[in-house]
């Protein structure tokens, strides 16, 4: 599989590769070899990655509800990362308010440190009942040197809360996976252990990796609940910093993003013997396994059985009117990670195929986990940037794309139906009943009757001629 | 008497700005194939990316050189040199952009070194290639959208080949509005007969049409050739000062270009100004139709001057805007009771103090501001009216105050970008929506076409039967 936009970066080769009729990897080099994840991206090529700092900041510190987000750095890294990803929970302090230590340029040339300690306190005085305070480095504060870890030390001994500082400057890794990388450690360093509860933990598991994006927890809460477990922490959606101190007292740990989380559940299984599990909380199977797989964990299996047979009752009726509608359609999948392999299974329930898969920092494991669920003549992409992007669009035309903000305005102009599968076009999509808000979101996005209107009805571009408009010629 | 104050806190709270690059970027977006390359790490790109397409809901493309930890300790130099080659030989830009990050100011990379070398070594590369400096520690979004200007202004015009040798337009600086705003303005120029040379003019780059098919290079857009041909035009008109003033001061130093510095012209009087001053540049006379918008604007504030005298307003956003709006809010008899901006702009404050005196209100004027000093405020003394960006949300929630969107980012609500707030008719708009605005007031309610205002003195057993929201 050779792109036509990549004639002059034959580097992307290897990071494109195609499941052959034998089921066989054929990488764009020609080779047979794996395709190639997790590495820096080619410098202008127009990708979609972000930085580390938006790793840490924007996926896994930021859903933590009773802190002060507090970015030390510059005013935009904070602006753009402020409010936008719906990581709900029952308060929004955390959605509402950022915080940043807006380094000017004397800051930058005389360091940082004392306006970020004056930062912390002034920001701990105007929100008293903030629980602490989490601190995000940028690049051109890593970058002077600020030692923000003694700040946050100091910080920590005045204002009397946890004060956690996060080395998740921006350039420090290839792509946002980094980050995830950064906030599970330190938050395990920090936090994790500081507070030896009494209780009996005996049932008591840690949903690790859901962020609850638009309320997915709703989904899936209650199932866990009903077999008999008790959720002590989510890692991190709708979570307060007290509930991440004592997560090191579950039984078990069931694992739902793997990319961006199975950081915690592996230093907690090295440090705390905690055990854990992965799962996938999307979809009928995935959602069924989940259940089964903690229920068998504590002995459960009746319950989980009886819980599944529940909810399935109730919502198989619906998917499988879905299924009538959405069989035979076929998917791009480009999501940042995981999605792009957690939701293979899920669209095939409702009677797609996934034609083809890209992930903006998956590794290698990510995309092991793809290509063992493709089908032949499917194709993996990683990292893809714009041209590819469209191209992918233009000549496979798939029926459907599911991404995120940034892409779906080049599906739509490109007249391809889209689903935000980042931030969701309604949601939540998780579990039993979350598939069906996900199914219908599809089945409006395919049979919104405005693709017939395109089709039939759009002209091409009137040839632009020279007018006062500022405006004169066309390539 | 209005006054000026400063925020004092270091730590800034839900700030109302955001950073440089992004200004650039969008300045290059009205510039027609025009790239950008954003030299730093990968997010000092997809943030603004991210931002502007959730404002204008269109794609937004713009290149990064990827710096990482390795980069950072030997310099970018090598990544920018991809980068160009790769834009260059992938897209075959008519322009290429180059704007700095905090990350490649701090570690001291040269960028105009480095496009020289590449251009050295690439002879057959001959579209112009700009460096323009946007590290954010310095200014806010404004400053990067400025300083594209100054750079355009300083190297894309072809000096005039004999005096007095003209192109017979005018050099139309908007700064920062939304491409309604552009299209409203070049709504006034054509009926005034006149043509512009804009900078820049991303009036239908970022508000794009559906075609089948998609065309390759999106339309729309200044071209090269008219931005080399803006040195003999008649005059250069900036409606902003902060966001393309400079720009026409350098027309006039370098290239003899009489510059007309504006107030947005935002309301009636800022308006009148502008077409003034148009009129006074070619002698063109002020047309029907614009005589006609005017009317009915003065007609639309005649209308509905008894809902909005008096009301308190709170206003924060980019100065120049604030600028333009308090004329406005001025003209419909309410008060900027709050105007704050993020910059830490002294003569602008006093610029504002003596504008409110000649107007007639009283303000108070916020400078180096953030949102949850402005929330304060109003907690402290309530306003009936907010107008800024989505960010104001917030408090509008939590105050249950109505706000009027403008500037940038609208992400919350659908097509304020394709509206136009400048102009007669971008003035009756705001009448028309701030008025509606107050209408919908929880605490009020609408009898046909009167306003009935909720717990007012008089006897509270009156039954209310129309009422905006639950029953009172
Ligand atoms: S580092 Fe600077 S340029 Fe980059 S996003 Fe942050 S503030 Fe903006
Ligand atoms: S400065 Fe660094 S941390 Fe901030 S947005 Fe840019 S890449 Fe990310």
């Amino acid at each position: 599989m050779k792109f036509t936009c990549n004639q002059t970066l034959p580097e992307r080769a290897i990071h494109i590769a195609l499941k052959g009729p034998d089921g066989a990897c054929q990488r764009g080099d020609g080779s047979g070899c794996f395709i190639a994840s997790n590495s820096a991206t080619t410098p202008g090529d127009m990708t979609e990655r972000g930085c580390t700092y938006a790793g840490c900041r924007g996926v896994v510190g930021g859903p933590v509800k009773d802190v002060i987000q507090l970015t030390h750095g510059p005013i935009g890294c904070a602006f753009f990362s402020w409010g936008y990803r719906p990581h709900l929970a029952d308060s929004d302090f955390h959605m509402k308010y950022t915080f940043v230590s807006d380094m000017n340029e004397t800051n930058i040339v005389f360091g940082g440190e004392k306006k970020l300690l004056q930062c912390i306190i002034e920001a701990s005085n105007e929100f008293p009942e903030a629980k602490g305070v989490f601190i995000y480095n940028t690049c051109s504060t890593a970058l002077i040197g600020d030692d923000g870890r003694d700040v946050a030390k100091q910080a920590e001994e005045l204002i009397g809360k946890p004060v956690v500082f996060f080395e998740c400057e921006g350039f420090k890794g290839v792509s946002q996976s980094m980050g995830h990388h950064v906030g599970n450690e330190t938050i395990f360093r920090q936090l994790v252990g500081s507070v030896e509860p009494e209780g009996d933990f005996s049932r008591a598991i840690n949903i690790i990796g859901d962020y609850n994006i638009k309320n997915d927890l709703r989904t899936f809460e209650y199932l866990f609940e009903a077999i008999g477990v008790k959720i002590l922490t989510r890692f991190t959606g709708n979570v307060s910093v007290d509930e991440l101190k004592i997560m090191h007292k579950a039984t078990l740990n069931v694992v739902h993003c793997q990319r961006s989380a199975t950081y915690i559940a592996d230093m907690m299984r090295d440090k705390y013997g905690t055990p854990y599990i992965n799962v996938t909380l999307w979809g009928i199977k995935h959602m069924s396994e989940a259940l089964r797989a903690t229920a068998a964990f504590f002995g459960l299996e009746a319950e989980a059985e009886a819980v599944i047979a529940r909810e399935l009752a109730a919502i198989q009726p619906k998917i499988d009117a879905y299924r009538q509608r959405l069989q035979g359609k076929t998917v791009f999948i480009y999501q940042g990670g995981p999605r792009a392999w957690h939701w293979i299974e899920l669209l095939r329930e409702l009677g797609m195929e996934t034609m083809t898969a890209a992930t903006t920092f998956g590794h290698d494991d990510d995309y092991q986990k793809i290509f063992d669920q493709l089908s032949p003549g499917a194709l993996m992409v990683d990292n893809p940037n714009v041209p590819e992007i469209e191209e992918i669009l233009r000549d496979r035309r798939p029926d459907l794309f599911i991404s995120g903000n940034k892409e779906k305005y080049v599906a739509y102009k490109l007249g391809v139906p889209f689903v935000n599968g980042h931030t969701y076009d309604t949601g939540p999509y998780a579990g039993f009943v979350g598939m069906l808000n996900f199914a219908r979101d599809i089945d409006k996005a395919l049979h919104a009757p405005i693709w017939q209107t395109l089709r039939t009805r759009a002209r091409p571009a009137p040839v632009a001629h020279h007018t006062s408009h500022g405006f004169e010629e066309v390539v | 008497m209005s006054y000026i104050s400063k925020q004092e806190r270091a730590v800034a709270i839900n700030p109302t700005r955001s950073c440089a690059p992004i200004g650039a970027m969008l300045a290059n977006y009205g510039i027609h194939g025009a790239i950008t390359i954003n030299h730093g790490s990968q997010g000092c790109a997809t943030y603004p990316r991210h931002q502007m397409a959730r404002h204008f809901r269109e794609p937004v493309e713009v290149a990064t050189t990827s710096l990482s930890e390795k980069t950072t300790v030997y310099g970018g130099k090598g990544n920018l040199l991809a980068a160009l080659k790769n834009i260059v030989e992938r897209f075959h830009p008519t322009l290429i952009m180059v704007c700095s990050t905090c990350l490649s100011e701090t570690i001291g990379d040269d960028i105009p070194g480095v496009i020289d070398e590449f251009l050295d070594k690439h002879p057959e590369v001959t579209i112009p290639i700009l460096s323009v400096k946007t590290p954010s520690y310095i200014g806010n979004h404004t400053t990067g959208f400025d300083n594209f200007l100054k750079e355009i202004a300083n190297n894309l015009p072809e000096r005039r080949k004999k005096k007095g040798e003209t192109n017979g337009k005018i050099n139309m600086i908007p700064g920062w509005v939304n491409p309604g705003d552009i299209r409203e303005l070049k709504h006034i120029l054509r009926e005034m007969g006149l043509h512009g040379v804009w900078l820049t003019d991303y009036s239908e780059t970022l508000d794009g049409g559906y075609y089948e098919p998609r065309p390759h290079v999106a339309r729309g857009g200044t071209t090269i050739e008219e931005l080399r041909s803006s040195s003999k035009s008649l005059a250069t008109v900036a409606l902003q000062r902060h966001v393309g003033g400079e720009a026409a001061h350098i027309y006039e130093r370098r290239y003899n270009v009489p510059a007309h510095v504006l107030t947005m012209p935002i309301g009636l009087a800022n308006t009148d100004a502008l077409v003034d001053t148009l009129t006074e540049i070619t002698d063109h006379p002020v047309p029907e139709t614009l005589q006609v918008e005017r009317a009915r604007l003065l007609d639309a504030l005649v209308d509905t001057h008894m809902f909005t005298t008096g009301l308190r307003v709170a206003l924060y956003g980019d100065p120049d805007l604030l600028e333009g709006l308090v004329g406005l809010v001025a003209e419909m008899g309410m008060t900027p009771a709050y105007v704050l901006t993020a910059a830490d702009n002294g003569p602008w404050g006093e610029r504002m103090v003596e504008l409110s005196e000649e107007l007639g209100v009283e303000s108070e004027i916020i400078l180096k501001g953030d949102l949850h000093e402005l929330h304060k405020r109003i907690k402290a003394r309530p306003v009936d009216l907010l107008i800024g960006h989505s960010k104001g949300k917030f408090i509008a929630d939590a105050e249950r105050i109505p706000l009027l969107r403008v500037g940038f980012p609208v992400e919350d609500r659908f097509g304020y970008h394709r509206r136009a707030i400048v102009g007669y008719n971008g003035a009756i708009a705001l009448v028309d929506e701030i008025t509606n605005l107050i209408f919908e007031r929880k605490a009020s309610a609408v009898v046909s076409n009167t306003l009935l205002e909720l717990g007012v003195e008089g006897p509270s057993n009156v039954p209310i039967a129309v009422c905006n929201g639950s029953a009172a």
